[in-house]
């Protein structure tokens, strides 16, 4: 379960990581439903907002503030989706004063708030935080090494880049501890850490006790992944040392371990639609996609390679949804979850053993009845008790194939048929639905 | 002949009791396992299909010894996610080496423990998120179809996979195509798997009846590579064909199993495909190539 930003900045201040002074504010409900007052509501909080930012610490005055969009997403930055404002900056004149100053301060983050929010992402929630004033950058994460069987901390002293384009590039510049998982992190390799990346004095102090606070903070809540990038090291002023704050925050939970943590509950705002969340509620794997054929799966490699037969053939996926495992009795509520998808064909492909073919069959036919489809339904569903399952196929008028490929290419051709149809203007709403998916990408 | 187990290899299995458990045991011995005895805390004096069951393997194996029989060597673990590592620690206490589990849903910290203690103890676990390891005609650790004829034949492949479905999927290939399977293992689709696909190379290039392997893989982790290097390295030399799901998958996104997921430049089908086929090996970018291309390979008579 991946944690927004601020949700992970909130883990980082529970063990004693320094993060910037910040609020949230919300444009979404965790539960999905719009926040008070839209977006003149919204933007009203951001000035709310900044204007406690700017008197917190009594005398000294914030000149300057970060609006950051809280999303699932890599690259914010580059979208345009975190913005750097000070007082400065809004130059509209008008009621919001003169440049500087807390009013100026507050309506040049009101303007970036309203041009991140008129972007088109959904954004849940935008941070804004004081800005750091910072002489370097660092990169920090950990996570699991599998093959060796142990944590591995990733450091750089050239953060707040792209790690993966670094370590392409100049993998020299990324430094490794591994971490046995029952001795822990030794103080000795916190220590090492700090020197190797050439900080010294009480910074090199501060990096040992930032990794070790990251990793009480990995094993503490089962993280499959926690990542500060950038770790900024302050400038240090009169009457303070420098000190290392966490810029970014990306943090990971693994799903298997959620049970420990009945805290980080499952809510609709971390999903990119209502199908994706329903779906994650009843344990079922799904992915969105904007494609047409509506996949059905039980078995995790088999949905992923029918994925890719259908991108091979030239189709294109609405939605990836495995139903195996635990949930191979649930094909009417996986088929409700497809039917919430524009799409014109569920394509449903099993070879399951404990997910018996006869259940599943069973299943199938039993959502037909219930949720009458408005497409065609193909079916490809083997193994245990097949026979069965194909009587019980035919007699409810499907065919029943065999060949995984056969399936994909006839679910292939069905979509096909569907749009060139639509094409041809047969069907005037489906029509409007082409004209607004262009309109979106 | 076949690897990591067969007719004669002593198994235990625990979680016996409970409805999988006992209902696979009983398929296991149908299809040829010794299960010599079965654990589940507060069961012990029960039986299942004439097998005695006990609080704890350690009482087992004493059973065992003070019977005049040999300790099992092997452990088949029915034991929910949340308790895996418990069991597994249990049985390595017990002097077990080989431990197959087909959890799904370990969590990720004790996968790693779990695989941690196993190599310190020169122990094999295999799993979670399997179906287990099967030399067909032989014996079972897990839960397979093998009585899906076409599924499931005894013959000359080894077969490695990281997922249940597409095993069946693939092994229906291989027998259509007129060969059958020496030993499958299933590694599991975990991101951290108690034992990794060129840890079983050595066996299956030492077995003299396994002819050539079939490794069923998909995107996300470096197994596959370490296969190439291994096959770069000249530590396996028998002809080898790879299936590699998830080519097209989107990066960043979690294909169905943990481990499926592309982070960075790591874990793409396209270069677990380059490294395989610059070793020498045969990949299939679909299912239905894998027979063909092993034909192209063993000059075996159907």
């Amino acid at each position: 379960m991946k944690r927004f930003e601020f949700q992970g900045k909130d883990l980082f201040a529970r063990v004693g990581i320094r993060i910037p002074a910040s609020r949230l504010v919300r444009i979404m409900e965790p539960d999905g439903t719009a926040s008070p007052g839209g977006m003149e509501g919204a933007l009203k909080r951001v000035d709310t907002a900044v204007r406690e930012l700017s008197r917190k610490g009594g005398g000294t005055a914030v000149s300057r503030v970060v609006v950051k969009a809280q999303l699932d997403m890599g690259g914010r930055g580059k979208a345009g989706l975190i913005r750097v404002v000070d007082a400065g900056e809004s130059g509209t004149g008008g009621d919001s004063a003169e440049p500087g100053g807390e009013a100026g301060l507050a309506s040049a983050a009101v303007e970036a708030a309203r041009d991140i929010l008129s972007k088109g992402y959904t954004v849940p929630a935008l941070l804004i935080e004081e800005a750091v004033t910072f002489q370097q950058e660092l990169y920090l994460s950990i996570s699991p090494e599998p093959t060796e069987a142990r944590y591995v901390v990733l450091a750089s002293a050239e953060g707040g880049v792209d790690i993966e384009t670094l370590a392409a590039e100049r993998p020299e510049a990324i430094k490794r501890v591994y971490i046995d998982p029952f001795r822990g992190l030794q103080a000795y390799q916190s220590r090492g850490l700090a020197y190797d990346l050439g900080l010294e004095g009480s910074l090199a102090k501060d990096l040992a006790r930032l990794l070790t606070q990251l990793y009480t903070l990995f094993t503490q809540f089962d993280a499959e992944l926690v990542e500060i990038n950038p770790v900024f090291v302050t400038k240090g002023t009169a009457g303070s040392e420098p000190a290392l704050v966490a810029g970014d925050a990306k943090v990971i939970i693994d799903d298997n371990s959620l049970h420990r943590h009945p805290d980080f509950q499952t809510v609709r705002e971390q999903y990119d639609s209502d199908a994706a969340y329903e779906a994650a509620l009843e344990g079922i794997p799904y992915l969105q996609f904007d494609g047409d054929i509506s996949l059905m799966c039980a078995g995790a490699g088999l949905a992923t390679t029918v994925f890719d037969l259908v991108n091979y053939e030239g189709g294109h996926v609405a939605n990836y949804l495995e139903f195996g495992g635990p949930n191979y009795n649930k094909a009417q509520r996986a088929m409700e979850l497809c039917l919430k998808n524009s799409s014109s064909v569920i394509l449903i492909v099993t070879f399951g053993t404990i997910a018996r073919a006869d259940v599943m069959a069973e299943g199938v036919v039993t959502a037909i009845k219930n949720l009458k489809p408005d497409r065609p339904i193909v079916t490809c569903i083997r193994g245990t008790n097949e026979e069965q399952a194909h009587t019980t196929l035919r007699e409810a008028g499907l065919e029943p194939l065999y060949n995984t490929e056969e399936a994909v290419r006839r679910a292939v051709a069905l979509a096909a048929a569907a749009t060139a149809q639509n094409n041809r203007g047969d069907i005037p709403q489906d029509a409007t639905h082409d004209a607004s998916g262009e309109a979106q990408a | 002949m076949s690897i990591f187990i067969d007719k004669t290899t002593r198994i235990i299995v625990q979680g016996i009791t409970g409805k999988e458990g006992s209902f696979w045991t009983g398929h296991m011995i149908d299809m040829g396992a010794k299960v010599v005895a079965g654990v589940t805390p507060g069961k012990e004096g029960e039986r299942v299909r004439e097998v005695p069951v006990y609080h704890s393997v350690a009482r087992a194996q004493a059973a065992l010894r003070d019977g005049g029989e040999d300790e099992a060597e092997a452990a088949m673990l029915f034991v929910p996610p949340r308790f895996t590592k418990d069991a597994v620690y249990e049985a390595l206490d017990a002097g077990v080496r080989k431990i197959v589990t087909i959890a799904d849903g370990i969590p990720l910290h004790d996968q790693i423990e779990i695989r941690a203690a196993a190599r310190s103890m020169g122990a094999q676990v295999v799993g979670g998120n399997t179906s287990g390891v099967i030399s067909p005609g032989q014996s079972m650790l897990g839960i397979f179809p093998y009585w899906i004829e076409r599924v499931y034949k005894p013959g000359s492949i080894g077969v490695m996979t990281r997922s249940g479905s597409l095993t069946n999927e693939v092994t229906a290939m291989i027998v259509e195509e007129g060969f059958g399977v020496s030993t499958l293992i299933g590694v599991g689709g975990d991101p951290v798997p108690g034992t990794r696909f060129a840890e079983f190379l050595d066996d299956f290039e030492a077995d003299p009846d396994t002819n050539g392997v079939v490794i069923v893989g998909e995107l996300g982790g470096t197994m596959e590579e370490e296969v190439a290097a291994a096959i770069d390295e000249g530590r396996f030399t028998k002809p080898l064909v790879a299936f590699i799901g998830g080519r097209t998958a989107p990066k960043g996104k979690r294909m169905g199993h943990a481990g499926a997921i592309v982070t960075g430049n790591a874990g793409t089908v396209v270069a677990k495909s380059e490294a395989l086929t610059a070793a020498g090996a045969l990949v299939a970018d679909r299912p239905s190539k894998v027979g063909t291309m092993l034909r192209s390979l063993i000059a075996e008579p159907r």
